[in-house]
């Protein structure tokens, strides 16, 4: 009886660890296999779970929207006695909703399912896979900018990392597309870690606090003219040889349910999305080029004395 | 009697697991209640150390494949949960209602210690806040869901022969 019991125990003690071994060699497999055999179960096993789990975000997100929904609802109702709030407010809106009018095609709306429970998420489910076209590397953004980039697609699925992951790189540029750099994420603790930053940035340019800068569709991975986010401040490092800035995200991914990935034809997307900023931007150079012209012009009229001249 | 019992044990299983993936987006909160851990302790009570580190590691792997940048890491984590706690139970106490809250708590506060461990993604700071703040919260509340879930369905915490 007893030699029964300790041979029970052995063989329970074998069975643990031939489970840890495999969960070790689950944890060291190539990064592409473990996409791969996660999305073999996803597809399978997990595919009625998820369809499940959508369907509670999606009634969380009713839930969620509805006091929302009744609070703007009230806010329109003081606002309806003055008319151009109002119409301010639809322009919003219309801005909103114009966005996947203005992409046209080249895009695929999707449910983003967060996983935040453990620490900070730094990936999500895109419910759209291979069948509507999503690729590996496909960008991930939502109306206000960028959010991240695909790493795996399945058929019906695909997994995005987010900006706050640290294998996150965007190549980026100021608004007015004069200034060029790399947006990583901060790696800070605490409440810093939501933000990003941009290196590379070359000594004899700057860039003012408040600058909007976007992708700039260099290395042909995310398409120029994305909304990234706004520089808060110069956070050079003495004796580097470029500057680096701390940058303000455009989006903020814990906020966002839906998300439209961008499909490889989308090559350049800056008229996708107006900014103010780079409108600004265009109007001082226009007027700065009239100002130059003009005075170019008041040079060639003014007469010339040549009479003196030998 | 005894394969009622039995299919009691796996349809309750099946339904923590629906569970996890409903109410918790649902409630979307940072301090959740985590069915498949209480699913796997609730199991491992009535098999033998080594199924249960097994339905641990199927269980796991299950969750990982939905954050598969730590494939893996829940796979080990619940094992070992699964294991100890099978063992524990034969070991050290009965049908006792605050611990048997305790024993559901403690489990799940050692799985996300596993888990964050193994996963190495959260930095020291965060790893400390996860595991002194969100974790233990976490963990009474599963306790409780537990017992209540316990309660509901009759189940008993008695371990096996």
């Amino acid at each position: 009886m007893a030699r029964a019991t300790r041979s029970g125990t052995r063989t329970d003690t074998a069975v643990l660890a031939a489970c840890v071994a495999l969960s070790l060699v689950a944890m060291v497999l190539p990064a592409a296999t473990r996409r791969s055999l996660a999305g073999t179960i996803r597809e399978t096993v997990v595919g009625p779970l998820i369809a499940l789990q959508l369907q509670a975000e999606r009634a969380r997100g009713a839930f969620v929207s509805r006091d929302i929904s009744a609070a703007r609802l009230d806010s329109l109702v003081l606002r309806n006695a003055d008319l151009r709030d109002m119409e301010h407010e639809n322009q919003q809106l219309r801005r909103l909703l114009g966005l996947g009018a203005r992409l046209r095609t080249g895009f695929v709306a999707a449910e983003a399912l967060h996983r935040p429970e453990m620490g900070d998420a730094q990936t999500i489910l895109v419910t759209a896979g291979r069948r509507v076209g999503v690729v590996e590397r496909s960008a991930v953004v939502a109306p206000e900018g960028l959010i991240g980039k695909v790493v795996s697609t399945e058929d019906a699925t695909s997994t995005a990392i987010l900006w706050t992951h640290p294998d996150f790189r965007v190549s980026a540029m100021s608004a007015d597309g004069r200034v060029f750099g790399t947006i990583t994420p901060h790696l800070g603790e605490g409440a810093e870690r939501f933000l990003l930053e941009m290196h590379g940035v070359a000594f004899r340019d700057s860039l003012m606090p408040g600058t909007e800068v976007r992708s700039s569709g260099l290395g042909s991975v995310f398409p120029r003219g994305i909304p990234v986010g706004t520089v808060l401040r110069d956070i050079t490092a003495s004796g580097a040889y470029a500057r680096s800035y701390l940058v303000r995200p455009a989006v903020m991914p814990a906020d966002v349910t839906v998300v439209m990935v961008l499909l490889p034809v989308t090559a350049n997307l800056e008229s996708a999305w107006t900014s103010p900023a780079a409108a600004d931007s265009l109007r001082l150079n226009v007027n700065r080029h009239a100002d130059s012209l003009a005075a170019a012009a008041r040079r060639d009229t003014m007469p010339r004395d040549t009479t003196r001249r030998p | 009697m005894k394969s009622f019992s039995l299919l009691k044990a796996v349809v309750v299983f099946l339904l923590l697991v629906v569970l996890h993936y409903t109410v918790r987006p649902l409630l979307g909160t940072r301090v959740s209640v985590d069915f498949l851990v209480i699913a796997v302790l609730l199991t491992a009570v009535h098999v033998r150390p080594g199924a249960a580190a097994v339905i641990g590691f199927i269980t796991g792997l299950v969750a990982d494949s939905l954050s598969p940048l730590s494939f893996g890491a829940g796979a080990l984590a619940m094992s070992a949960v699964g294991f100890s706690a099978s063992w524990l139970k034969a070991a050290v106490f009965g049908d006792n209602m605050f611990l048997q809250a305790v024993f559901l708590a403690a489990g799940k506060w050692s799985f996300d210690v596993l888990y964050l461990v193994a996963e190495r993604r959260l930095g020291v700071g965060d790893m400390a806040v996860q595991l002194l703040l969100w974790s233990p919260l976490s963990a009474v509340l599963t306790g409780i869901v537990g017992v209540l879930i316990v309660l509901t369905f009759r189940l008993s915490m008695e371990s096996r022969p």
